[in-house]
């Protein structure tokens, strides 16, 4: 595994030079990582020394296929990490990309795996079910036969009974009949509930994993 | 020894409880309340055990009526033990009830019903882990094999320590329980209550609401919500390991052609038409017979007496009422009873509700509202209590107001008896017509003007089964006494009173007092006034006093058609009956009731005047 300062620089060359399409100067690269031309340039010799990056004429580099692989993998980390950080745990975006840059180093290629399919079962569901982009998706967007999960329910005060039948945050519900005029029959526990139109407006659902 | 029959609707209580207490049952309504509540005596080794049939719930937590009764009974703690029914073939659910019903600490026996029905459908149930989760007896039954039943006694009898069932809440709400029981000294059982907004200690609910108000800001749940999701988990362990599933059998979904639009809407309706169509048929018939028996064996028998002229008024206007009340209670009402009670027994009602909900949606309520509307049918007396199915006071308002416009048996009587027999079929359907005419159009202005919140329906759609042929019997025969006993008397003394101002003369003098503007306003003689007015006793009186002041059965030959149309259109429209009235004043007070009795009688004289300006 490299140092992370070799991380670093060919994540910076990896983003300067629009994921490897052309050759990057020293200057680009000291300037994007925030140091000296001198310290950069002695750490680019031993990149190159390693075959992770190729001169291209005058003090320019660029990518080597092994280098651009490592830059990716690490550049994917970082994304994964600051959307983590800013989506799921709600931290400021500049604070959120700093902190990545830290931890993209340390963590496995697993945990970053199964970070990344855990936030896309969280987070793009009710996007998934395909038919209400831009809101949030209730029971009268899902189709006969849909299996949903509840994940909301405005106005919680007001339909004590949907608790009491077992509808509630959480939990898997299957849409057994939709009326044209938008009446449902849910299955919950076995049991068909039927609700009108304007509870079911009310009870927001996510698809299941 | 008293024990209480508790579980949800529809998982074969009442015929458990039929089946164990057999004849002997007293209906009453829980005091201060109007939801019924059965008590019936078994006697279980020389010994008299008391039983009493609680409403079907799903929960301990909720504000309707039937919730609130069963909280507040057991809240007194005045019974021996309690036995829940619950369904297996639904396990999950109704385990969410009894776990409520566990956490008031009263000895309690379980009893899984429907056993016969989960064996169809391949599940095997081990109550083992009920016993030992829960620390209490568990008996298998199949209720409508009657299997098992005799069980249920000993075990209620051996039960003598309350469940010990803990269930595990969220840690946020076992910090609460800790909390309030610290500060207040409250139970368990209180805390969870007090934070769910229930108790009678100002303090501790106080406490409770500002704990609730911080576990709500750090959930994005409710606490209630979290609770019940607490439940309802812990029951799905419970119920996970109870029911081991051994084959999933291939079953029939008589739902697939019910709830849907087509072929669901058209069987909807011919049910509803068919209904009618048969009490209409096989009542009027019956009518006939009871009518012509009592004519031959009572009425003539009577006045071949030759008593004095006041006693025998006095005698025949009797005999006139009973003939009357039975006339109508058997054939038109008991036998609607028995349909209704079919339907509602069979879970059809639950269908035709989830149907019919847009429909009524339109005219402001929910689907709910098609049960009274359709018992309304068969009389406006119950149906005017069911409406406490509906739970905003905004949707009882309207409902109260299409029932008592609603052609029950009665006017069905004047329509058959007046209209088709002296006019023709093809008017009586007319008469129909205007009438749900003016009903669509009475809902749909009530719809915009009532005042209150639109609440929609959540109901359980109650599995389909065959009905039970003694219960239905038992319950129309309950509902038919109900009407007897709310009916009957004031029928005889109206009958009384209108038998003595005839004989002394008084009618006549009111007669010719409002001849001129019953002749003006409807074209109709002065007797038929107080024809009217003596319909607002018993809508069908109006037909029979109708009969008795023309002095003749064959209206026909006193009376144009037009006349006839119009007087039964009056008839029908005006003035709910004096038994409507009373429960009206009961469930929805006495503004409503002078509304709704103001706006029919304006209704009624005002179609009449149309149809007599229009057609004469």
């Amino acid at each position: 595994m490299l140092p992370s300062t070799f991380e670093d620089y060919l994540e910076a060359i990896l983003t300067i030079t629009d994921n490897g399409g052309r050759a990057a100067a020293l200057e680009e690269i000291a300037a994007a990582l925030g140091i000296g031309k001198e310290i950069a340039g002695t750490t680019v010799a031993s990149l190159v020394e390693e075959g992770y990056l190729e001169r291209a004429g005058g003090d320019a580099v660029r990518l080597t296929g092994k280098g651009l692989s490592v830059a990716s993998q690490v550049a994917r980390k970082h994304r994964v990490l600051q959307c983590f950080l800013t989506e799921m745990l709600g931290v400021d975006a500049d604070a959120a990309s700093k902190e990545a840059c830290t931890l993209e180093h340390g963590i496995s290629d697993e945990t970053i795996e199964r970070l990344s399919s855990y936030m896309d079962g969280a987070q793009s569901p009710p996007g998934r079910l395909g038919r209400c982009r831009g809101r949030d998706c209730t029971l009268l967007d899902c189709k006969e036969g849909d299996t949903v999960r509840v994940a909301m329910m405005r106005g919680p005060r007001r339909h004590r009974r949907l608790l009491d039948l077992g509808i509630f945050p959480g939990e898997v519900v299957q849409i057994r009949r939709k009326l044209p005029n938008q009446s449902v029959v849910v299955r919950v526990k076995g049991c068909d509930i039927a609700i009108s139109p304007e509870i079911a407006r009310s009870i927001i659902v996510e698809s299941c994993p | 020894m008293r024990f209480a029959l508790i579980g949800n609707p529809s998982v074969g209580k009442s015929l458990i409880f039929n089946q164990l207490t057999g004849l002997g049952v007293e209906v009453s309504n829980y005091p201060g309340t109007t939801v019924e509540l059965q008590r019936g005596n078994t006697c279980f080794q020389r010994e008299i055990v008391e039983l009493v049939d609680l409403p079907g719930v799903y929960s301990l937590e909720g504000s309707s009526d039937e919730e609130t009764l069963v909280r507040r009974f057991l809240e007194q703690q005045d019974i021996d033990a309690v036995i829940v029914v619950v369904n297996v073939t639904r396990l999950e659910r109704n385990l969410y009830l009894l776990l409520q019903v566990a956490e008031y600490g009263l000895p309690m026996v379980v009893v899984l019903n429907m056993a016969d029905e989960a064996a169809k459908r391949g599940l095997e149930i081990d109550p083992g882990p009920i016993r030992d989760l829960l620390g209490v007896e568990a008996v298998q039954t199949a209720a409508s094999q009657g299997k098992n039943i005799d069980r249920i006694i000993p075990a209620a009898l051996a039960a003598s320590s309350p469940s010990m069932a803990d269930i595990p809440y969220d840690h946020h709400i076992e910090a609460a329980v800790r909390s309030l029981g610290k500060m207040f000294g409250a139970d368990r059982k209180e805390s969870i209550r007090a934070l769910l907004g229930f108790g009678d200690n100002p303090e501790l609910l106080e406490a409770a609401r500002t704990i609730s108000d911080e576990i709500e800001s750090r959930h994005r749940m409710t606490v209630a919500q979290i609770i019940a999701a607490n439940r309802h988990n812990f029951a799905h362990k419970i119920a996970d390991l109870t029911i081991k599933e051994e084959t999933e059998l291939p079953q029939t979904d008589p739902d697939s052609i019910l709830t849907r639009m087509i072929p669901g809407m058209p069987i909807l309706l011919g049910i509803l038409i068919g209904m009618l169509l048969v009490v209409f048929i096989v009542g009027s018939f019956l009518e006939e017979m009871i009518v012509g028996f009592f004519e031959v064996y009572a009425m003539q028998p009577f006045i071949a007496l030759g008593l004095p002229p006041l006693v025998e008024e006095l005698g025949v206007s009797i005999l006139l009422a009973l003939q009357a009340g039975l006339g109508i209670a058997f054939p038109y009402v008991f036998l609607f009873y028995i349909i209704i009670s079919v339907l509602e027994d069979s879970g059809y009602m639950t269908r035709a509700a989830f149907l019919a909900d847009n429909a009524m949606h339109r005219v402001g309520m929910h689907g709910g509202a098609v049960i009274p509307l359709t018992l309304a049918f068969g009389c406006n007396v119950p149906a005017i209590m069911g409406i406490r199915l509906l739970r905003s006071r905004r949707e009882r308002i309207i409902a109260s107001f299409l029932v008592t416009m609603v052609p029950c048996s009665a006017r069905t009587v004047i329509i058959a008896g007046i209209v088709a027999s002296f006019v023709g079929i093809g008017a009586a359907f007319s008469v129909y017509a205007i009438v749900f005419l003016l009903i669509l159009a009475t809902g749909l202005v009530l719809s915009r003007v009532t005042p209150g919140e639109r609440f929609g329906m959540i109901m359980e759609m109650v599995p389909l089964r065959w009905p039970d042929p003694k219960l239905v019997m038992k319950k129309a025969w309950s509902r038919l006494s109900e009407f007897l006993f709310i009916a009957m008397p004031l029928l005889l003394a109206g009958s009384v009173v209108l038998g003595l101002l005839e004989f002394f003369g008084v009618m006549a003098l009111f007669e010719e007092l409002v001849e001129p503007y019953t002749m003006a306003l409807l074209g109709l003689p002065g007797y038929s006034a107080t024809a009217l007015t003596f319909g607002i006793l018993r809508k069908e009186m109006a037909f029979e006093t109708l009969a008795i002041l023309a002095g003749t059965a064959d209206l026909g030959a006193v009376l144009s058609s037009l006349q006839l149309y119009i007087f039964a259109v009056v008839t029908v429209l005006f003035v709910p009956c004096l038994a409507t009235i009373t429960v009206l004043l009961r469930e929805v007070g006495s503004r409503i009731t002078l509304a709704i009795t103001v706006y029919t009688v304006a209704l009624g004289l005002l179609i009449g005047g149309l149809i007599h300006h229009l057609l004469s």
